[in-house]
């Protein structure tokens, strides 16, 4: 619970909270995820502006069978409460299944171990056109030489495929200072090889899409986000009329 | 025209330890972030950074960092900040990590930017205050902000910051 008043303090708008499910085991249940409600009486405002913090929930599971996919097409009831779905894949075929067919937001790199396939351009282009987004893990950078160096290969092999777009990095913090604001977030993306412009965009834009991604998902079309404007347009068409008036009686 | 353009990287200290704020000094600072640059960038790395390296401003009670590095290098110096896990002084360990809050290219923006900064900070304060003495305090405050006396102002009144 720490790491999160240190989120809001640093000046995020939106936390994702984790479950992850590991197919290894058998007989996996999906849990419901447990509601933001319960973990804390009241949100905190935001650093900056005067909304309040989002807090969403995100499923990730970790492939390493065709047959696990089955349960994402399956219409369990549990799956739908979950904001966004992230997918972690272990074998070539997999990765190359969840570019092009599931039903997912995010596709989880592994950053931890050298990857046992090469990125190949096809299942990446289509995962871009489809808006699914490749996500890369930080903090596993910060706490260890060997993991920084297995981070930094993966993360540049993948830019050299898919040219710094689509790119979401976060942070698996399991405790309050492994967390990074987004400033230091952003340049660490320069380290990985984007340029300055698509690592903040790494931060804000395209985690803020893959976010609206999840929300089309579960409402099956697309998604219109209206933003109120100050309306002037109606002033000046009645004070036009009024001037017109003036000029008649004058 | 020959002149050297630095720049100045404001950062803030942030741990959960509150013994970690008293001993924030600025030998033991720099030699953190040299250490970091060093793991995440090499010899090359380091060298680069340290032509013009230096602790120019820190401030103990509210955490704040000043550092000062050539233009050409800052980038390598920007990257390796998220990578400091800790501060040594005096033979104990704290953790903590630095948060990045503005680069800029004289000393002057940056302390415009603290300025800023601080203001929203005790607003925040502001929110969170329990005691009728400590409102007036930082109302008080608040109001007088200016370029020349808020560094006095906000190292008294972000006290309560460094105890809660």
């Amino acid at each position: 619970q720490n790491s999160f008043t240190v989120c809001f303090s640093v000046g995020y708008s939106a936390v994702a909270l984790n479950h992850v499910i590991d197919f290894k085991e058998k007989k996996q249940e999906i849990v419901k995820p447990t509601s933001p409600s319960e973990l804390f009486p009241s949100l905190p405002i935001v650093q900056g502006t005067s909304k309040r913090i989002k807090v969403l929930t995100r499923l990730t599971l970790i492939v390493s069978d065709p047959s696990h996919c089955n349960l994402l097409r399956s219409t369990s009831a549990n799956i739908r409460l979950y904001d966004i779905i992230a997918v972690f894949p272990k074998t070539e075929k997999l990765f190359h299944i969840a570019c092009t067919t599931l039903d997912v937001d995010l596709v989880c790199i592994n950053v931890t171990e050298k990857l046992p396939f090469y990125f190949r351009r096809p299942p990446v282009n289509m995962a871009i056109d489809r808006g699914i987004y490749f996500e890369l893990l930080y903090t596993p950078a910060i706490k260890d030489s060997t993991m920084r160096r297995y981070t930094i290969s993966n993360a540049i092999s993948l830019m050299q495929i898919c040219k710094g777009k689509n790119i979401v990095i976060s942070s698996a913090a399991e405790r309050p200072l492994e967390l990074r604001g987004p400033y230091d977030v952003a340049n660490l993306g320069l380290l990985f090889g984007l340029s300055e412009g698509e690592a903040k965009a790494a931060v804000s834009t395209n985690c803020r899409a893959a976010m609206l991604h999840g929300e089309t998902r579960k409402s099956a079309c697309g998604v219109v986000y209206t933003v109120k404007k100050p309306r002037k347009v109606e002033e000046e068409e009645t004070a036009v009329p009024a001037c017109k008036k003036a000029k008649t009686q004058a | 025209m020959v002149r050297f353009k630095n720049r100045y990287v404001l950062c803030e200290v942030v741990s959960e330890d509150p013994r970690c704020r008293q001993c924030i000094e600025d030998r033991a600072l720099g030699l953190a972030v040299r250490d970091a640059i060093a793991r995440v960038h090499g010899d090359y790395g380091l060298a680069c950074c340290s032509i013009s390296f230096t602790v120019k401003y820190l401030n103990a009670y509210t955490g704040t960092v000043l550092l000062r590095c050539r233009k050409d290098s800052y980038r390598l110096l920007c990257s390796a900040l998220p990578f400091v896990r800790h501060l040594e002084s005096r033979a104990q360990r704290y953790p903590c990590c630095l948060n990045t809050l503005h680069v800029g290219g004289t000393i002057r923006t940056c302390q415009k930017f603290l300025i800023q900064y601080n203001r929203t900070q005790l607003l925040r304060l502001l929110q969170n205050c329990t005691n009728e003495e400590e409102r007036q305090c930082i109302q008080k405050s608040l109001l007088s902000c200016s370029l020349t006396e808020e560094q006095s102002q906000s190292g008294d009144e972000e006290e309560d910051d460094g105890t809660e």
